[in-house]
């Protein structure tokens, strides 16, 4: 046989197939299962005469033989034979196979599956196909912090190991360690109550829950009871993980293995435990679910117990990371905030007027925050330290209204109307980043100079390498402000109180497309590489194609400008073919449809008026030609969020059509209310209230000792609040002939705000009226500027306003609560949002869920 | 191609020869690995196949035969897991009509020729007895024995809730 071949096959190959099937005995046999049966079984009783026919011949003569009895006969044998037929292929196949074949299988059917038997449990429930899973979701993880944390897991269960010289089964030390983190992780941001609570009962809490985790302390067991304690308090919310305790026993059907609820940490037995997928895979569908069904809890910078912490104006500009925000303010004030404690950090004082803008990187190797504001300054700041480390005087004519960098960029873009780009490192002729002035337009410094004529000319020894943070360019086609940048991946993408978007290339200054569909201003842009989603003061978001600048949503929902938003596709590592295929199909079918004559070959008026917001139906559909399908594309649990002087924050959602629709409304001032009116240092609302009017009260003091002080009564500082005072002074007057709860809890937040009586209702108008009369000196000189109509507290808005000052005026007035919304970033589990308000407000959409918090450090951020 | 087809021979694991094209039989990365690795003149010996018995080899080489112009299967795994489609053309739908002995060792044997194609017409044609079915009708499917208790398989039913649409 094989031996003697004077071939030799892959041995290696050969002999691993048939270990690491496991089943290699039975898959591998030579022959039929039926052969071996009868070879074991029935052959000493065949007679020989039946043995020597052929396999055909055989069944013939059993079919015979069969034909012959009752059908009850047949049956029975066919009961019999069944396990012959019907083979359990998880006993047959090896894991890795199977895998290939669970690989097919969605999420309801893997778990359905995983309860056919423990066999088909463990292969169910393996990490790496819902670490697949939820990849195809187009959720993405973060890698990095899940690298860093199997590797603290593995540091941290080696070293207790040797310490405690005391074996236990690998499955409860897990468990153990899980439960500790959770302990550690109730003290998060979000979950205000317990991090009061600890800060209260223990002060420097957070260096020993450090000790806590690192399990290496002897005294341990004192230490868990601690946390114990910390947590078991009345006031803390019952939160379900008591169950996990270490020192409560495990239900019994957690013997199953794995444990019928999945853990973080999961190990194969003599392997370092790993992050458990399945877990963050059912983490990340709850926390969605929760943002689906609107629960969330809110919270809030400062946190409620610091109140002197907070910016003393309204807040313009906020960017956070997984574990710090920086907030920039018209107090001047750029803030870092930690969002673990709710505390601040820094206070990085440069500007001379309002900060409108910033970013920030706080990984070492960029440690930046870059600041723009309407002093025309743009300054650059150590992260880290707070320090400023440089500082683009008058980089523009007028206001800094936003600036966005990359590796290679700083992009900052004014209300002069032009955009400017700043390299962030030493740059030579030649050089990959080098501008090619090549543009009309660009207009480049003069000490810009042709690379090739440079180089051909043998002259790069006389050019003095351009310093960091040199103006490279200086793009000009914007005919009013523009209001927003991104870039990305050498593109900038620019929206402008001209109703345009401009797409721009970096090094050459070219404008690439202009793209138009905005009735009025654009206040706000996002670009994902595929889509530029932009907010303006028509009251709309709206997606377009980059690449055709076709409109292929228009959102309608806000009731007056839309100043912030961000959008979150949820696209699939490299889906740009699948969505141009959907999208050419889409208008394959909108053109079939035409030729059937069931849609008109024009719309009317009010059809085009109408749009199309993201349904694929051929009847809504507007634009063709465009590189990505109605909507925008995207996964099913694509989201945007935007942001408006409605002083509302819409969560918006892709219905089963591909419509956006929006799903939920948020209420700035009502989040406030929630984040800070919280019963953990205070009992109750009334008091909280209390709490907030004495903050503001002292702002609006301090801003009176300002003026006095300075003799200056139009410092800018003043005029704002004095100005934010008289309409909420006029928005109680005007509520309190409504009766309605709404205006109840508006006047009860604007009382609060207005130094007025806690808990005020109607009556409170004239106490507030009274407030109002307190700051008098120096909101004379802010009547002028309340009557021009122009003197938005908001100066990055103003040119968006030129089209139409007198809508926004009258809206303000309208709404009155003084949380107009700024700014706005989302990320996998809150939204935090500035306003008016100098309170930072976020909603965290995790919902107090100790599981959910505990997994969604893990999940990305993608865009 | 511009070469006449070649014709080279296997030996199946119940030691019948079976002869095929050689570019049929290329299908399998392991034949082909081999045959590249091999002098020209040797191509006239047998191949062994120790691990594939005569029915299933040639069930296999008739999916090779069938399948010997489609172009080199692309390397894009992830795309291909994402759309988890398990759509099967026609013809492979019905090469797969087979009873579950006979599939079990289609998917072993093109595992171990490495048929990535075949293997996955295989591992589609499995996931799709599963799906759309009640655990009930599953274990009847595939004769699994229910290794839990009552009690277990209700405590994983409910912890499997969050997953329901």
């Amino acid at each position: 046989m094989p031996g003697q071949s004077p071939f030799r096959l892959d041995e290696g190959y050969s002999e691993d197939t048939r270990s690491q099937s496991g089943a290699s005995d039975v898959a591998f046999r030579g022959d039929s299962n039926m052969d071996d049966v009868m070879d074991q079984d029935t052959d000493s009783i065949l007679p020989e005469w039946l043995m020597v026919m052929t396999e055909e011949q055989r069944s013939e003569f059993a079919y015979i033989v069969l034909r012959s009895l009752r059908t009850s006969s047949i049956a029975a044998i066919v009961d019999r034979l069944n396990p012959l037929l019907h083979i359990d292929p998880v006993l047959r196949l090896p894991p890795e196979i199977m895998f290939d074949v669970l690989r097919y299988l969605d999420p309801p059917t893997l778990l359905r599956v995983s309860t056919l038997s423990k066999t088909w449990r463990s292969r169910a429930t393996d990490s790496r196909l819902w670490r697949k899973l939820f990849g195809s979701e187009g959720w993405v993880p973060d890698i990095r912090r899940i690298r860093t944390y199997e590797a603290a897991e593995k540091a941290r269960s080696r070293g207790s190991k040797e310490r405690k010289m005391r074996l236990r089964p690998s499955v409860t030390d897990i468990d153990r360690h899980i439960s500790k983190k959770r302990a550690g992780e109730r003290r998060l941001f979000g979950e205000g109550g317990s991090s009061q609570e600890a800060e209260d009962s223990n002060h420097g809490w957070a260096e020993q829950s450090d000790q806590v985790e690192a399990d290496d302390s002897p005294m341990s067991g004192a230490e868990d009871r601690m946390q114990d304690i910390a947590f078991d308090t009345p006031a803390s919310p019952p939160t379900g993980d008591e169950p996990m305790s270490a020192s409560t026993p495990l239900p019994t059907f957690d013997q199953l293995q794995p444990p019928v609820k999945p853990t973080l940490l999961t190990a194969e037995p003599g392997e370092d435990a790993k992050v458990n997928w399945q877990y963050l895979y059912k983490q990340k569908r709850r926390l969605e679910e929760n943002w689906n069904t609107g629960k969330f809890k809110n919270f809030q910078l400062p946190h409620p117990a610091h109140p002197d912490e907070a910016h003393g104006e309204c807040v313009y500009t906020i960017q956070y990371s997984a574990t710090h925000l920086v907030s920039g303010s018209r107090d001047h004030t750029i803030r870092i905030w930690d969002l673990d404690t709710q505390r601040l950090t820094h206070v990085l004082r440069g500007h001379d007027a309002s900060v409108l803008c910033l970013q920030f990187d706080e990984r070492p190797e960029h440690d930046l925050v870059a600041s723009g504001g309407s002093d025309c300054h743009v300054l650059l700041w150590r992260f880290s330290t707070g320090q400023l480390i440089h500082k683009l005087e008058k980089a523009h004519t007028e206001s800094v209204l936003n600036l966005r960098f990359d590796d290679r960029f700083l992009i900052t873009c004014s209300k002069d109307k032009t955009i400017k780009v700043w390299n962030r490192r030493q740059l030579l002729p030649g050089d990959q980043d080098y501008p090619a002035p090549v543009s009309t337009s660009a207009r480049f410094p003069s000490y810009i100079v042709n690379a090739e004529d440079v180089i051909n000319s043998q002259t790069l020894h006389s050019i003095k390498p351009l310093k960091p943070f040199s103006l490279l360019m200086t793009l000009h086609g914007h005919t009013a402000a523009v209001n927003a940048i991104q870039v990305l991946d050498g593109q900038i993408v620019s929206a402008s109180g001209d109703r345009t978007v401009k797409v721009w290339d970096v090094k050459t200054g070219h404008c690439l497309k202009t793209i138009t569909g905005h009735l009025k201003g654009i206040a706000c842009v996002q670009y994902d590489g595929r889509r530029i989603v932009s907010g303006s003061s028509d009251d709309s978001v709206r997606i377009f194609d980059r690449v055709t600048g076709a409109e292929v949503a228009l959102l309608r929902g806000h009731s007056n400008l839309v100043r912030t938003v961000q959008a979150r596709f949820g696209d699939f590592p490299g889906n740009e073919e699948e969505l141009e295929a959907e999208a050419r199909e889409i208008d394959r079918q909108y053109f079939q449809a035409q030729l059937d004559g069931s849609v008109p070959a024009t719309l009317t008026r009010e059809e085009r008026h109408a749009r199309n917001n993201g349904s694929s139906n051929p009847r809504d559909i507007q634009a063709w030609g465009a590189k990505i399908p109605p909507g925008g594309g995207g996964s099913r649990w694509a989201r945007i969020v935007s942001g408006s002087y409605d002083e509302t924050v819409i969560i918006w959602r892709k219905n089963h059509e591909g419509r956006w629709l929006p799903l939920h409304r948020l209420n700035q001032w009502e989040a406030v209310l929630a984040a800070g009116g919280r019963p953990r240092t205070f009992p109750a609302h009334g008091q909280q209230g209390n709490q907030q009017a004495g903050t503001n009260g002292a702002q609006a003091g301090n801003a009176q000792n300002h003026a006095g002080a300075q003799g200056q009564p139009a410092h800018p500082a003043n005029p704002a609040l004095a100005h934010a005072l008289v309409q909420q002074a006029q928005m109680q007057i005007a509520q309190a002939h409504n009766t309605i709860a709404h205006a109840h809890q508006v006047v009860n937040q604007q009382g609060a705000n207005a130094h007025a009586n806690p808990g005020s209702n109607v009556p409170a108008a004239g106490s507030s009226t009274s407030s109002m009369a307190a700051v008098a000196s120096s909101s004379s000189s802010t009547a002028q500027q309340t009557g021009a109509g122009t003197a938005s507290p908001n100066p990055g808005a103003v040119h968006v306003h030129h089209h139409h000052h007198h809508h926004h005026h009258a809206a303000a007035v309208q709404a009155g609560t003084n949380s107009r919304v700024f700014k706005l970033q989302f990320d996998a589990r809150r939204i935090i949002c500035c306003s008016q308000d100098p309170t930072i407000v976020g909603w965290d959409f995790a919902n107090g869920d100790e599981d959910i918090m505990s997994a969604s450090r893990f999940f990305g951020e993608e865009m | 191609m511009s070469a006449p087809p070649a014709n080279i021979t296997l030996t199946s694991s119940d030691g019948v020869d079976i002869s095929v094209e050689r570019q049929v039989a290329e299908r399998s990365i392991l034949i082909k690995n081999l045959l590249d690795d091999l002098p020209e003149e040797a191509n006239t010996e047998s191949i062994p196949i120790p691990n594939v018995n005569e029915v299933v080899l040639k069930k296999v080489l008739e999916w090779c035969e069938h399948h010997k112009k489609d172009p080199p299967a692309s390397a894009d795994d992830d795309a291909d897991s994402r759309k988890k489609s398990t759509d099967i053309d026609e013809w492979d739908q019905k090469f797969m009509q087979v009873d579950q002995e006979m599939l079990f060792e289609i998917i072993l044997a093109a595992n171990y020729l490495d048929i990535k194609a075949l293997l996955d017409v295989g591992c589609k044609t499995v996931a799709n007895m599963i799906k759309g079915k009640t655990p009930d009708e599953i274990r009847k499917t595939f004769n699994i024995q229910n290794d839990f208790t009552p009690e277990e398989e209700e405590q994983i039913r409910r912890e499997n809730e969050w997953a329901e649409e």
